[in-house]
């Protein structure tokens, strides 16, 4: 078992620097040194303490959104929704704010917010794992069209009862300072947010391996037939799994709302969904290595935002997308091959044996 | 000396963690029935699978008529006479008996009528009745198997394996198998098939070759053997045999299980359950025989609760049951062995201590303060496997890295846990080898002179009659009939089995 880890590790940080190796060839077709590009990008993120805290800034609602993906995976199923999810929490973290912000003493607001979007995205995440129970709905495609369900009410309610006071752009007026996650280290941007995303990726993982109901959503996921035999109500564990999936994306909206951006807008962080996907599969599902796949793609978030920066480069910010697509596909062929690897091994080993 | 048809020379086949074949040579001539014959485990489906392409040899050589080939895929294999019937039929149950035989091998505009008629005429050449424009999904499964047949003889196969092919058949259809075989190697052709039926071998083959931990452990001539002597070969060792059971008078016994005309119909079908009555009191070992499919699993699943029954009413201990989930009947003492321990017994990517808190999760049983105590389980999991000796490495190994023996020994241990009054047991030994067989029948009985009652579903006849107090027959959902241990010979039963009454029902006491 501990072998195990150790040999994922080695394969997965091997992929992710083949993948960044073959990213930075791709920088010679925009007529760049890469080595040049990467070392001065890597050196203005070390250097400079804000940018080092922007890492975690980026990882934190990815985290979430990767605890969410994970969670359902263990039961076999497929949030693909993380991302509305996400927006239903940042919609009542925003609104609960404005109406409570300067009202309530931070800490008691603080938590009830917590509670409020992880009720808010556990609620539409219930109705997807409802739809599968009740009428056997592929999730997938449910999870994944919920998303445009809730972003079009949240845009819905931008231009309406939640648009700023000035009325000019889609956006919310910002929040009252005693909703702001406190900032935990000073010069940076990193707020209470990621401690809150750590503690939650540790619970998930006491959740999953250490309680009856966390082997029982485990059960069911890797053999629903076994499960149902043996009392356990897949249908009943369906709403349960993603219920709590997508409370964890809902905290998302807590984070960055109260943590960053401090008011809801249009277009809000339109992709950590899609890249909580990455994540949890670059992590194996384990809640515990979301945290690290999580820091990696906010290091590669930040480290494409800061060439994108460099002067006199031109240098478009987007090459990230193409980094982080890289990477992934690295680390998939990663996984088959340790696979292969230990397969021959072992067959070898057993060769070895018989020969005695 | 003439050129065998097949040799395999020193073939070694190596699977992650196992070795499922090591140095196996030996030969089939022509006009040849050579029988395969070892334990579940022991590797002769896998040997096979590699003679038809369907894995690749790590070592060694195949020759077929004296030259060395390399066969690839079953296609290499097709094209070199060889055609092998799994257990597991590959059939397409939505196509007609015709579309599947020329399945793969036609291409552009197909003239149906014309194919109809030649497999038609292929299947009067070997006195099979196959009607073969109806779809093969409405076929009964011994019918299945002659539309394989048939389609490696229409691929003018020269070398037919068969794996397991009784498995599935009633009595009389294993007869008119064997007479197939016989008459099919009389043509010169060679045959090689896999069992752990020593009768079956004894009856038909030329020459049997033993295989017992993926070697070979003998290879003899039928005439210069006999069954003893291949049970010694297979197993390494003799077995004791099992005393015999006395029928003793139940009267005084409390029932502990009661079905009382249940009947399960699904709209439009045919019914799946029609009005089965039978009581099963402590202490008792109650036989249910019949051909796979008749309606057995059904009674399994009313009682387990995973099936709701259309009518009549399953009671436990006088109590009616029908309104209760699967988690009550748990809690009833209820214990269920499925059939198929892959999908419905255990968790085969969890490990041996998880599967055994599976029935029981929500249990305080296993936790403190509310979170699970690997402590417990593994303590409680480790004892499991040193009482019914399962040949695991600990508790946190998983169920998919055990032999099929020493999985349905774990699932064992946990039902016996769970049915404290009532066990069901649906053929609780299938595929497994006889050293298995002779623990889990062990197992049975102890459970029994517990005082609990006793399910027993299998379509071994062998075992019904070995086990049981008293035996019933299930044929299309129906009870035929209830009899006592030893009322019954096998001919009637196998009448019986395949639907026939008529003065065998007279004979049997009803209960």
């Amino acid at each position: 078992m501990k072998n195990n880890i150790k040999d994922v590790l080695i394969y997965n940080v091997g992929a992710v620097i083949v993948g960044l190796f073959i990213s930075a060839c791709m920088l010679f077709f925009l007529k760049v040194n890469p080595a040049e590009v990467f070392a001065e990008a890597f050196k203005k993120i070390v250097s400079d303490g804000y940018t080092t805290g922007e890492i975690l800034v980026k990882a934190t609602p990815l985290i979430f959104t990767a605890l969410a993906f994970s969670f359902t995976y263990k039961a076999n199923l497929f949030n693909i929704g993380a991302q509305g999810q996400f927006y239903a929490g940042s919609i009542v973290a925003v609104t609960l704010s404005l109406l409570l912000g300067g009202v309530v003493p931070t800490v008691p607001l603080i938590i009830i917010l917590l509670i409020a979007v992880f009720i808010a995205g556990g609620a539409v995440g219930a109705l997807i794992g409802l739809a599968k129970a009740k009428c056997n709905a592929n999730e997938f495609l449910v999870s994944m069209m919920s998303t445009y369900v809730v972003a079009a009410i949240m845009d819905y309610l931008l231009r309406t009862v939640l648009r700023e006071t000035k009325g000019e752009y889609l956006q919310t007026d910002p929040i009252s300072k005693s909703a702001y996650l406190v900032n935990i280290i000073p010069g940076t941007r990193v707020h209470l947010g990621f401690i809150i995303a750590v503690v939650a990726a540790i619970g998930v993982w006491v959740l999953l391996y250490k309680t009856p109901l966390g082997f029982r959503i485990r059960a069911v996921g890797c053999n629903s037939n076994a499960a149902e035999l043996s009392g356990i109500r897949s249908s009943k564990i369906y709403v349960i799994a993603f219920l709590i999936s997508g409370g964890l994306a809902g905290i998302a909206g807590l984070t960055e709302v109260n943590g960053v951006q401090h008011m809801l807008l249009q277009n809000f962080n339109e992709s950590i969904g899609s890249f909580g996907i990455g994540i949890a599969i670059l992590a194996n599902g384990n809640p515990i290595g979301v945290i690290f796949a999580a820091l990696l793609f906010g290091f590669m978030n930040v480290m494409g935002t800061t060439m994108g920066r460099l002067p006199g480069l031109n240098i478009p910010s987007s090459i990230i997308d193409y980094i982080e697509g890289i990477v992934m596909i690295c680390v998939i062929i990663a996984y088959f091959l340790r696979r292969y690897v230990n397969t021959r091994k072992d067959k070898k080993l057993l060769m070895k044996e018989s020969e005695k | 000396m003439v050129t065998p048809v097949v040799e395999l020379r020193n073939v070694s086949k190596y699977f992650a963690k196992v070795i499922a074949n090591k140095n196996v040579s030996f030969s089939v001539g022509e006009g040849e029935v050579v029988a395969l014959l070892g334990e579940n485990g022991a590797g002769k489906s896998t040997i096979m699978k590699i003679l038809y392409g369907l894995y690749g040899a790590d070592e060694g050589q195949i020759l077929i008529r004296g030259e060395e080939k390399t066969i690839k895929s079953p296609k290499d294999a097709m094209t070199m006479g060889i055609a092998m019937i799994q257990q597991h039929f590959s059939l397409v149950p939505t196509h007609t008996v015709t579309e599947n035989i020329i399945l793969g091998n036609v291409h552009g505009k197909i003239a149906l009528k014309k194919y109809d008629e030649k497999i038609k005429g292929l299947a009067e050449a070997y006195d099979f009745d196959i009607p073969v424009e109806s779809k093969v999904g409405a076929l009964a499964v011994g019918v299945q198997q002659k539309v394989e047949i048939l389609k490696a003889l229409y691929l003018e196969t020269k070398i037919l394996i068969m794996d397991e092919p009784t498995a599935v058949l009633t009595p009389q259809e294993s007869e008119h198998l064997m007479g197939f075989i016989k008459d099919f190697a009389a043509k010169g052709n060679s045959v090689i098939f896999i069992t752990h039926k020593l009768k079956e071998v004894m009856e038909v083959a030329d020459r049997i070759v033993v295989m017992r931990d993926g070697v070979v452990a003998g290879n003899v001539l039928k005439n210069e053997t006999n069954e003893r002597e291949l049970a010694k070969l297979m197993m390494g060792k003799e077995l004791a045999p099992s005393e015999k059971i006395g029928v003793k008078d139940f009267s005084e016994a409390e029932t502990l299980l009661e079905l009382s005309r249940v009947s399960v119909v699904e709209k439009g079908e045919t019914p799946l359950l029609e009005d089965v009555s039978f009581m099963l009191r402590a202490g008792e070992v109650f036989g249910i025989a019949g051909v796979s499919g008749n309606g057995q699993d059904a009674v399994c699943e009313v009682i387990s609760g995973s099936r709701k029954l259309t009518s009549g009413d399953v009671l436990c201990c006088g109590q009616s049951i029908n309104s209760y989930t699967i988690r009550e009947r748990i809690d009833a003492g209820i214990g269920y062995v499925p059939v198929d321990r892959y999908r419905d017994g255990l968790v085969m990517d969890m490990t041996l201590a998880e599967n055994m808190m599976l029935k029981s999760s929500f249990s305080k049983r296993w936790t403190k303060h509310g979170l699970l105590s690997r402590k417990v389980l593994n303590k409680y999991t480790s004892d499991i496997i040193r009482d019914h000796k399962v040949k695991a490495v600990g508790p946190e190994e998983t169920a998919k890295s055990l032999s099929g023996g020493n999985q349905q020994k774990m699932v064992l241990a946990r039902e016996i846990d769970v049915g404290q009054k009532v066990i069901i047991f649906n053929q609780p030994t299938r595929g497994l080898d006889m050293g298995a067989v002779d623990r889990i029948h062990r197992s049975i009985i102890g459970e029994k002179e517990k005082g609990k009652g006793i399910l027993l579903i299998s379509t071994e006849l062998s075992e019904i009659f070995e086990m049981s107090d008293h035996i019933a027959v299930m044929y299309k959902g129906k009870i035929m009939g209830i009899f006592e241990n030893g009322q019954l010979s096998t001919e009637r039963i196998g009448l019986l089995m395949a639907g026939y009454t008529g003065e065998t029902e007279a004979s049997g006491n009803e209960k």
